[in-house]
């Protein structure tokens, strides 16, 4: 790795970085930090490991994977907004065999938990899902994306009502002994009800927020400058959202929570664990920096060491009032 | 790419990423100019001595303008020259990023990640090389015409622009080229109407064992569709919005008949044959 992107635990942190504890547990993974990977913002860690050493995050979470390969939407698929950005990607993703043989296997290879994200157009869809990567060792837990708002069937649509999250949920949990952790949609009024329907739905965390359905025009052309017009906005336009809704589910319900959107540095991170958050995933910063989450990492272990906190779980729904 | 390429580039970290034998590279460049070459084009001068030395024609740099701003993504750029520590990028102001770029003076220093991408690889076999460029696609076909000509391959070069002024890069070519003919939309100079009567011409009369092709897509289309006639191996370099640029985020998909293909690692340049032509992309404005 380029010495100038070392990390800064390597003596240049201030004095106790080290010593801090950033260990977290997290529906019963035990992670070495609270730092993970966004789903769709890290593909499955391959393209990042020059930049990353996969072996300092708290996990990775995969790209969303199907059962049959989606070929996603049509270009363009990106649109920046202010401070963010839209996608409407679609879920683009080999399918799960190919995932197993390409990503999983190369996963294997690299000391860092794996979650994988799964995705699916109908409650069997993710079901079948699940079965199959019950058969790689590398699944340290599952994602269940209840929320994206890129494609036409199953996705946000699970997501945005108690009845079908639970459904899902509940069909996810029958099949498989791992950690289920679902992922929900901000695109909604009241977003602790569905998280109440999931958890007593059986899930063992939850991953909050996807991105926020909406759209950019291009007022020389007149026209929507995504090909599908709408799609999800993410980046740091959208961490109080995030930080707002996090904050809500965790003084509702006692469920572990990793929290995202638009965390870009490690005080964002910071505020997400005080909002109470056990973890914290990176998104879209990882587009703008592929060694974010270094960064993100190493300030962690620097505002502990700053503030004479001796374990980063300390700060966990630590917010005053 | 075999392993020739990635001794090239040795001394970097070890890579496990899915492009055999491609290593991004981050690098700190420092702005040496930016000076205006037409009414809309602009050509920025780096520091930037790992990327300068690594960089193969038809490859990109991503570069982040600026760090403290509310356009937070970065932006793609052909390399449009490279030689000692310095690499040169032709940019047009279109949007927020350009228009930020346009600004940068001598001594701004900015966040570079490249060389990225699979340029144009012309093989050994190739005596004679076909160069299109339409508008800035002139960019990239620079530093090919430069190598090529340096190892003796005869470039010929066809080269449109809506007009006299905006043939960035005309006096490069000239230097270098055997041939090079020009075409305007206004008729300033050279032939009046588009580059692809003088492509269609060349392929003719010049016998190219390969065409190279950057330009609008829908130039680049026809100048296919005339090497496909011609049965000439025809790569082209194709333009696409992008975000992370080393192939994660799946934005920059160009439809070919294997599937979506990333733009960022598996092109820019493609072979013309795989491209499946559908007219699906509006032009980028970044």
């Amino acid at each position: 790795m380029d010495p100038k992107y070392r990390p800064a635990t390597d003596g240049t942190a201030p004095a106790g970085a080290r010593e801090v504890d950033l260990s977290v547990e997290l529906a019963g993974l035990r992670l070495r930090n609270p730092v993970m990977t966004a789903s769709g913002t890290f593909a499955s860690g391959r393209e990042y490991a020059d930049f990353v050493d996969l072996s300092r995050l708290g996990g990775v979470v995969t790209k969303g994977v199907s059962h049959e390969p989606w070929a996603g939407n049509d270009s363009p698929r990106i649109a920046e907004t202010a401070s963010g950005m839209l996608n409407s990607i679609g879920l683009q993703n080999p399918g799960v065999e190919a995932f197993c043989a390409k990503d999983l296997a190369w996963l294997a290879t690299q000391d860092v938990p794996v979650i994988v994200n799964v995705s699916g157009h109908s409650v069997e869809e993710y079901v079948r899902v699940v079965e199959r990567l019950e058969a790689e060792p590398v699944v340290s837990a599952y994602e269940v994306n209840i929320s994206c708002p890129n494609v036409d069937e199953g996705g946000m649509a699970f997501g945005t009502a108690c009845a079908p999250a639970a459904a899902v949920t509940r069909a996810v949990r029958a099949a498989t002994p791992r950690p289920v952790i679902v992922k929900l949609s901000p695109n909604v009024t009241a977003v602790v009800e569905i998280a109440r329907a999931v958890v007593d739905a059986g899930a063992d965390g939850l991953a909050l927020i996807n991105t926020l359905l909406g759209m950019a025009i291009d007022a020389e052309s007149r026209r929507p400058k995504l090909a599908r017009t709408v799609g999800g906005l993410s980046g740091p336009a959208i961490k109080p959202v995030a930080l707002r809704m996090v904050w809500q589910v965790a003084n509702a319900l006692d469920v572990p929570i990793v929290g995202m959107g638009g965390v870009m540095c490690a005080e964002d991170a910071v505020e997400f664990l005080l909002a109470g958050a056990t973890a914290v995933a990176v998104g879209t910063a990882n587009f703008v920096d592929p060694t974010v989450t270094m960064r993100v990492v190493d300030g962690l272990a620097e505002y502990c060491a700053r503030h004479g906190v001796a374990r980063v779980r300390d700060l966990v729904g630590a917010l005053e009032a | 790419m075999g392993p020739a390429r990635a001794a090239q580039r040795g001394g970097l970290v070890s890579c496990a990423c899915s492009h055999e034998g491609a290593h991004p590279l981050l690098e700190r460049v420092e702005v040496l100019a930016n000076e205006r070459v037409t009414d809309r084009v602009g050509l920025l001068a780096l520091h930037a001595p790992r990327i300068a030395t690594s960089v193969r024609p038809g490859q990109f740099v991503h570069l982040r303008i600026a760090a403290e701003t509310d356009f937070i993504l970065r932006r793609p750029f052909s390399v449009h020259r490279a030689g000692g520590e310095t690499i040169e990028v032709l940019y047009q102001v279109l949007g927020r990023g350009t228009r930020e770029l346009a600004e940068a003076e001598r001594g701004r220093v900015m966040d570079a990640i490249g060389p990225l991408g699979t340029g144009w690889e012309v093989g050994e076999g190739v005596s004679h090389a076909l160069l299109v460029a339409g508008g800035l696609g002139a960019a990239p076909l620079g530093m090919l015409a430069e190598q090529l000509a340096a190892r003796g391959v005869a470039v010929s070069v066809a080269q449109g622009a809506p007009r006299a002024d905006r043939l960035v890069a005309r006096e490069l070519f000239e230097a270098v080229a055997r041939r090079v003919v020009l075409a305007t939309d206004d008729g300033s100079v050279g032939e009046r109407g588009f580059v692809t009567v003088v492509s269609e011409r060349l392929l003719k009369e010049d016998r190219p064992d390969v065409v190279c092709v950057c330009g609008p897509e829908v130039m680049a289309r026809a100048v296919a569709k005339q090497a496909a006639e011609a049965g000439v191996p025809c790569k082209v370099s194709l333009e696409r919005l992008m975000a992370c640029g080393i192939g994660a985020c799946l934005s920059c998909v160009v439809t070919t008949v294997h599937g979506h293909k990333r733009a960022c690692c598996d092109g820019p340049v493609f072979d013309a044959g795989e491209v499946c032509w559908d007219g699906s992309e509006v032009p980028p404005r970044h």
